[in-house]
């Protein structure tokens, strides 16, 4: 490719400017966060309203910890995101590992019904749910919160880590099972060290998509303080006033810790998510 | 990697074990479950459910720190319970948890009439002491009834009428207007004196769009119900209303986009001084506005008299044929009531969240004791002003309320909130009436 | 291996198990329900009164509110996945290309998808709010505009501009399907490519789009699935207003439900988007299955 850029000065412009307007597209809903999060109440609806604070109020960002028991929802948010990580994974890999190394019968319909299992998503069973809950007395619960967005994870979960099997060559754990490695000690030993990058992959994937369900926790927590983060937001809007500056501050530190993740992951994300598709 | 797995391992179980401590208030497990809640931590005492809407921002922290802890100071064998739910997720908690028999014992909503069709609720005689019935302003009382029976207690209300920006109003040389036709010539001379300035406020939002169609009907001779009682959307009165709903949008008089911008913002907007004229809740000031405003009657058209807004939410008791002991249960409903409209607890209650009392005592004892009292945090946390009850509770005799007792409330809410928007995207409004009419009254 | 023959073929299944234990618990018994409500009679309230056959059915479907959903859904898919997938596509050839900033370009690209649905929609809601929205002050303040402009004269504006933030969320998962297909596409096939002087276009529609096949597959089937069921756009831009005419099935639903008090009917609306979603999968494994064989 860097010969062709030789090429064509112009292709270069185009595509600086390109990216130039990408960058400001997808930037800009922060940007606005950002800057409204800094404003005062009144600010947001003054009659000559600036596109930056006219006094950058950083004592929101402060304030909106007192507000709220914020510090709480986000400990509600990491049980439950950390929690559906562990057994989606926990389920997850024997089913994976089952998908990509052995033949059976049926297994083109176990494959079928993961992606069906994916048609039905929460809003969609939130009946259905709540009656489940309420039969195991999991409603206003995180166990019951971490189960489910484990279940709903699931597919994602086989999906990327059977690409990640599939992509790791089954000769070495042959070679352990001929040293006289069981089934269960060759992937362990073996193919979990060697698929590691794609573990983790899936686990930071299942953990943000389970961090940000709002559906599910809406309707089955009612308790304030098991609240997760994207439903303990509603506090800032309230009866009588919306409190857009403290809404935006909130979202701000929900939203940093999961870009961080996502960033950590970013490099692997993409090689995880086509590889159960091209192999398939 | 064992090592690897094991912590996975431990990981998960950590998680596990954490959200199982976490959720140790078993708030919603509530006694209608089928087995007996063996779990419940002190089986001694009596397990109260008790949801409650969410009024602000601080509406759990007054529950929570306050009236929880001197309610079981109080009745030491009462496990109280109080959720608060937010009107956004109300509707979608309470009919979930109906569905799946799990209901809570008392329920603070709006309306109740669905709740009587099923033979949920509980009679308001058989847990209204003599005191509290004795002291319940008649008309609230009364409000509750359904087929002769009273089925629910108003638990707050609040007085709408028209706020005005008196410096705006001022500049553009124009007087508070008290017809439709003044406000229109109100807003046409405030737009010309700055067009950044909003003149008029109008919500026909799914969030509030009744409201409106209150507002505007009302004052033009119309209303939901004529002077028998029965349906009467469609009445010509309520055509000329949304009529003039319309006019004024196209006119640009309100602000672009009524079918979608709730209350709130406007509200705001007002305090901040970019609206210039709304009918709003009596406690829509916020504490830090220095909006210099005004009251006033609500304007009216075809030389009818203003008809102030009332707004009334109620509490509600919900049977439970599983309870072990009925008596007991109903006692502790009691107890909850009496306690919850004890005049210091009550009045509290109201300067807190700004809301206008119910019973006649606190009508009374606010106007000159309000501010013993504290409002919420977001409301500026300063003592409660005596004037503002003085003002608003003379007003609340006098005013007109949802007819939110009927069966078919639910569905008329729905329904003229849809016309509005109808009328609004072009249709007809004789025609969009005609068909709500018929839908609703057959 | 010294294992019994039953056990040995039982292995597979129970390697299976916990995963299998976990979707049948949580996610098919709530489907259960969800079917046996669809053919209740269910009070207003949400008392369930017993059996309403297809009463549910015959009442959403003569309502003309359901079909300009079903409409609207339709539209809602098929323009926010396909504009997604166009955009992603181009984006990601783009980020294929080396420049300098490639890697924080690439890092911004992630920052949609990493934020949560709710927080988006609110953000945008702010922004395209006519009067006091960030998008007006922001065209102001650069001269660009001298008066607001009200983004959302009427419905389908507002479903527009729904349109819009799905796409503007989806776009980067599509992105990195793309990206990671495109990296493992030998540098050589272009190489050899252009000593047969092939141009731009003629490498993109014979080299680029076959080997990508795969990627875009996966992105574009789970991507109808993910928007087809989409709920907290629509709901917290307008609630499916006015007048009803922005719904998609699944706000449809919930507002039928938590709203209106047909609970009956909404999980009648549910079973709809099942059959419909399942009539795809159909046919995209009836397509896929022809297309193997094919290859073979």
């Amino acid at each position: 490719m860097a010969d062709r850029r030789r090429k064509n000065p112009w292709t270069r412009v185009l595509l600086y400017l390109f990216v130039f307007v990408l960058c400001i597209v997808i930037l800009y809903p922060y940007f606005v966060m950002f800057t409204t999060a800094a404003k005062t109440r009144e600010e947001m609806y003054a009659l000559d309203m600036t596109i930056l604070p006219k006094k950058w109020m950083w004592s929101n960002f402060v304030d909106v910890w007192s507000q709220a028991p914020i510090l709480r929802y986000f400990l509600n948010s990491i049980i439950v995101a950390g929690g559906a990580t562990g057994i989606a994974i926990l389920c997850g890999i024997p089913a994976a590992y089952a998908m990509s190394r052995m033949q059976f019968k049926g297994k083109g319909i176990f494959l079928g019904a993961v992606i069906m299992s994916q048609m039905f998503a929460p809003v969609v069973l939130l009946m259905g749910i709540y009656r489940l809950m309420l039969d195991l007395h999991l409603t206003n619960n995180l166990l019951g919160l971490i189960l489910l967005n484990a279940a709903f994870n699931q597919a994602f979960a086989i999906w990327l880590l059977r690409g990640t099997f599939l992509s790791i060559s089954p000769e070495m754990e042959q070679a352990a099972k001929i040293d006289g490695c069981t089934t269960v000690g060759s992937l362990i030993r073996v193919l979990l060290p060697m698929a590691a990058p794609g573990i983790v992959t899936t686990l930071i994937f299942v953990f943000i998509n389970a961090w940000n369900e709002y559906t599910m926790a809406l309707t089955l927590i009612s308790t304030d303080t098991l609240k997760p983060i994207t439903v303990g937001l509603n506090v800032f809007n309230g009866f009588n006033m919306i409190q857009w500056q403290y809404m935006f501050a909130t979202s701000i530190f929900a939203t940093i810790p999961v870009i961080i993740l996502f960033l950590c992951i970013e490099k692997h994300l993409a090689a995880g998510l086509t590889s159960g598709g091209v192999k398939g | 990697m064992k090592k690897f797995l094991a912590m996975l391992l431990a990981l998960a179980m950590v998680f596990a074990l954490a959200a199982c401590g976490g959720s140790s208030a078993p708030a919603a497990e509530a006694p209608a479950a089928e087995e007996p809640a063996a779990e419940e931590p002190a089986a001694d005492k009596l397990p109260l459910n008790v949801i409650i809407s969410q009024y602000g921002n601080n509406t759990q922290a007054w529950w929570d720190g306050v009236f929880v802890p001197g309610f079981e100071t109080a009745h030491p064998d009462i496990d109280l319970t109080v959720e608060i739910v937010s009107w956004n997720d109300l509707y979608t908690v309470v009919s979930n948890r109906i569905t799946n028999e799990n209901v809570p014992d008392i329920l603070n909503i709006d309306t109740f009439a669905d709740y009587v069709a099923d033979d949920l609720l509980m009679p308001a005689e058989e847990y209204t002491s003599a005191e509290l019935k004795a002291k319940i302003i008649p008309s609230f009382w009364n409000a509750n009834e359904l087929d002769g029976t009273v089925w629910a207690l108003p638990i707050l209300a609040s007085v709408r009428s028209l706020f005005y920006n008196v410096d705006i109003l001022e500049a553009a040389g124009v007087e508070v207007p008290t017809t439709w036709d003044e406000v229109k010539t109100a807003c046409a001379a405030i737009q010309a004196y700055d067009p950044d300035i909003t003149p008029w406020s109008l919500d026909v939002s799914s969030d509030e769009g009744q409201a409106a169609f209150g507002y505007y009907t009302w004052n033009n001779g119309g209303g939901f119900v004529d002077d028998n009682g029965d349906w009467a959307l469609n009445s010509a009165a309520n055509v000329e209303a949304l009529n003039f709903i319309k006019e004024m949008v196209d006119a640009g008089y309100c602000f672009a986009d009524p079918m979608n911008a709730t209350r709130y913002p406007q509200q705001d907007a007002f305090n901040a001084g970019s609206l210039a004229m709304m009918i709003g809740p009596c406690n829509m000031i916020s504490a830090s506005s220095e909006v210099n405003y005004g009251v006033a009657p609500m304007p009216t058209n075809g030389g009818n008299s203003p008809v102030a807004f009332g707004v009334c939410d109620r509490l509600m008791a919900f049977k439970n044929d599983s309870a072990p002991d009925q008596a007991a249960r109903t006692a502790a409903i009691s107890a909850f009531f009496d306690y919850f409209y004890d005049q210091e607890v009550y009045s509290e209650y109201m300067v807190y969240e700004g809301f206008l009392p119910v019973t006649s005592d606190a009508s009374a004892y606010l106007p000159e004791h309000a501010d013993q009292f504290n409002k919420c945090e977001a409301n500026g946390g300063t003592p409660g002003e005596n004037d503002y009850f003085a003002t608003w509770c003379g007003m609340l005799a006098d005013c007109d309320f949802y007819p939110a007792s009927r069966a078919e409330w639910i569905d008329v809410k729905q329904g003229v909130i849809d016309a509005e928007q109808q009328v609004l995207e072009g249709a007809d409004a004789q025609a969009v009436l005609d068909e709500l009419q018929s839908a609703i009254a057959g | 291996m010294k294992k019994q023959p039953v056990l040995k073929k039982a292995e597979p299944y129970l390697w299976l198990a916990p995963s299998v234990l976990l979707m049948l618990s949580m996610i098919v018994v709530p489907v259960i329900t969800v079917f046996r409500l669809s053919v209740s009679d269910i009070s207003r309230a949400g008392v369930i009164k017993g059996f309403a056959g297809l009463e549910n059915f015959q009442a959403i479907f003569a309502s003309s509110k359901f079909w300009h959903t079903l409409q609207n859904t339709l539209v809602w898919t098929v323009v926010v996945v396909g504009v997604s997938t166009l955009l992603g596509f181009i984006i990601a050839m783009v980020l294929n290309q080396k420049f300098t900033g490639r890697k924080i370009v690439r890092a911004i690209v992630v920052f949609p998808w990493a934020t949560s649905l709710i927080i988006q929609s609110i953000v945008w809601k702010y922004i395209i709010t006519a009067d006091f929205g960030s998008l007006n002050v922001i065209l102001r303040k650069l001269g660009i505009i001298s008066q607001n402009i009200n983004w959302t004269p009427n419905a389908t504006a507002y479903f527009a501009w729904e349109c819009w933030i799905g796409i503007f969320v989806t776009v980067p998962f599509v992105t990195f399907c793309v990206l990671s297909g495109l990296q493992s596409i030998d540098e050589n096939y272009y190489e050899a490519a252009e000593i047969d002087g092939a141009g731009f276009w003629k490498k993109l529609g014979s080299i680029t789009l076959p080997l990508l096949k795969p990627s875009l597959t996966v992105s574009t089937v789970l991507n109808i699935i993910y928007v087809f069921n989409s709920f907290p756009i629509i709901w917290t831009i307008t609630k499916g207003d006015p007048a009803d005419k922005t719904h998609t099935l699944a706000t449809y639903l919930y507002k039928l439900a938590f709203t209106n008090g047909r609970m009956g009917q909404a999980a009648a609306v549910s079973v709809v988007g099942f059959v419909i979603l399942c009539i795809c999968a159909g046919i995209y494994m009836v397509l896929s299955l022809k297309a193997e064989k094919e290859g073979q």
